[in-house]
């Protein structure tokens, strides 16, 4: 009886912890190749394409005046890729993870440029790393490139004009973008997946077993956007005044 | 890093074949993997693949880093339909206050989920195999995906190399200097490589620019050349749709 219960007992710890885990991991690494059914990934695709389209627009507007745009772009994509195929340890869930690089990229060069550079970065992993898939392509671009970019962005220029500083302004909107863009990423797993179950308690479920990994990666992801605020600002201040993140009048002061 | 590398095996038939036929086949493959109700479509398709993949050479570490995140998520997926999903119980178990069950339909919608994500990642793995990325990207065009990401995507894979050199240089240097000896350490660390990624890609870009701009760039990356289609390849690519879907049908 005892060794039933042993087994019955190891068993349990050993599929919360799989469970735990593999939620994280399967969104830390994107929504993986045919998680979603297909009337979600159809669904998904349909919602991100009118942000790609505007950006897309957007770049043909800016690389006219600009020729250098669509190389700072496709670099920054190259950013952005590696920066979300940079697994970073993290203690206290025993696991790795990576930061998405879109709330970056969103302050930098606006939500729309944004959301092409994650449709890039994320069509390249899907096709030669197996990170996320052609499937779920839209609903990856739709947490990753929509959702970070634009709650990145928008909370960075909210705090900046209540005057905060750039690096806490960076910190600030790193964090909000990281846990935007999970946040998304569990509501669209838990309506792909529920099947007949109802959607909160799974999206809860599913948001809660990030906690362990997605809290000190979004504390990462905001370090890491005011380290590199902070940077750009001693180094090269005249790309945040063409950036259109400081005023002329700022530099230096 | 190094799984990103071109491993598609040159000599083989496949990887001479037409991106825009490759392409067509793979999206087909993947339709019909996400929409079958069983999961047997699905194990054709992954054993089919597999096959390709051996057959091509691929390397089996390569092969198995690229498979394994997947296998993982599909093994949870099936454990977790199992356990907390469904009616028709299968087993129950009460410990220490809590009832476990069990359930037949949850293993059964695990189990195809876990073999559509097994599925769908052979036919990706396939193509990545068997497909160049400049002919990849030429197929996408000849598809109409629009120019300005094609040219996107070529600029971030030509410089992606690039920029992960450099950003191992500057991570091996910090961490000779103790730059990852703690968290928060690490933390500055990785926000310090991060911002020095963006300068580079920033210099990179003007850099770039000049030297594209001398050799008459305007804006536009050339128009890429489509070959016309070898007949005997478009049977061959019709007569294996039609195959799978028939198989798909049964």
């Amino acid at each position: 009886m005892n060794k039933t219960l042993i087994t019955i007992g190891g068993t349990l710890t050993l599929l919360v912890f799989l469970h735990l885990l593999a939620a994280s991991e399967a969104c830390a690494m994107h929504i993986s190749e045919g998680i979603l059914p297909y009337q979600w990934a159809v669904f998904w695709y349909a919602v991100s394409a009118p942000f790609v389209a505007y950006g897309l627009h957007r770049l043909n507007v800016i690389s006219k005046e600009d020729l250098s745009f669509k190389p700072l772009v496709g670099l920054l994509t190259a950013v952005v890729f590696i920066i979300s195929c940079m697994p970073v340890p993290v203690p206290i869930a025993g696991t790795a993870s990576h930061p998405c690089g879109t709330g970056i990229s969103g302050i930098l060069l606006g939500p729309s440029i944004s959301v092409l550079i994650a449709s890039a970065a994320l069509l390249l992993q899907a096709l030669f790393l197996s990170h996320g898939g052609l499937s779920t392509l839209g609903a990856n671009i739709f947490s990753m490139g929509v959702i970070g970019s634009f709650s990145g962005f928008v909370v960075f220029r909210s705090l900046r004009t209540c005057r905060v500083n750039l690096p806490l302004a960076g910190f600030a909107a790193g964090i909000i973008a990281d846990w935007a863009t999970y946040a998304g990423t569990s509501a669209e797993l838990a309506a792909g997946i529920r099947g007949d179950a109802s959607f909160f308690p799974l999206f809860s479920r599913i948001l809660i077993a990030f906690i362990p990994t997605q809290l000190p990666l979004g504390l990462l992801e905001g370090v890491m956007t005011a380290g590199m605020m902070s940077l750009l600002y001693r180094k090269r201040p005249d790309l945040l005044v063409k950036m259109r993140i400081l005023e002329p009048g700022e530099v230096g002061s | 890093m190094h799984v990103f590398s071109d491993y598609s095996g040159k000599t083989h038939i496949l990887t001479k074949g037409d991106a825009r036929l490759k392409l067509l086949v793979a999206v087909s493959l993947l339709v019909m993997v996400l929409s079958h109700r069983g999961f047997v479509f699905a194990l054709v398709v992954t054993g089919a693949s597999l096959l390709l993949c051996v057959k091509m050479r691929a390397p089996v570490k390569v092969f198995v880093l690229r498979f394994s995140e997947p296998a993982f998520i599909a093994l949870v997926l099936c454990l977790i339909k199992f356990l907390f999903f469904g009616r028709d119980a299968l087993f129950t178990a009460h410990l220490l206050g809590f009832t476990i069950s069990g359930y037949r339909d949850g293993l059964a919608d695990g189990l195809l989920a876990a073999a559509r994500i097994i599925g769908a990642v052979s036919v990706i793995t396939v193509l990545g195999f068997a497909t160049p990325f400049t002919e990849l990207m030429s197929g996408l065009s000849w598809f109409r995906v629009p120019k300005g990401l094609i040219e996107v995507l070529m600029f971030a894979y030509r410089y992606i190399f690039m920029l992960l050199e450099d950003a191992m240089v500057i991570y091996y240097a910090q961490k000779n200097r103790l730059g990852y000896s703690n968290f928060r350490r690490g933390l500055t660390s990785f926000g310090i490589l991060a911002g020095s990624l963006t300068l580079k890609a920033f210099e990179h870009s003007q850099n770039a620019t000049v030297a594209m701009v001398q050799r008459g760039y305007d804006g536009h990356m050339p128009a890429m050349q489509h070959r016309p289609f070898k007949v005997s390849e478009v049977i061959a690519t019709v007569f294996l749709i039609v195959v799978m879907g028939c198989i798909w049908e049964m």
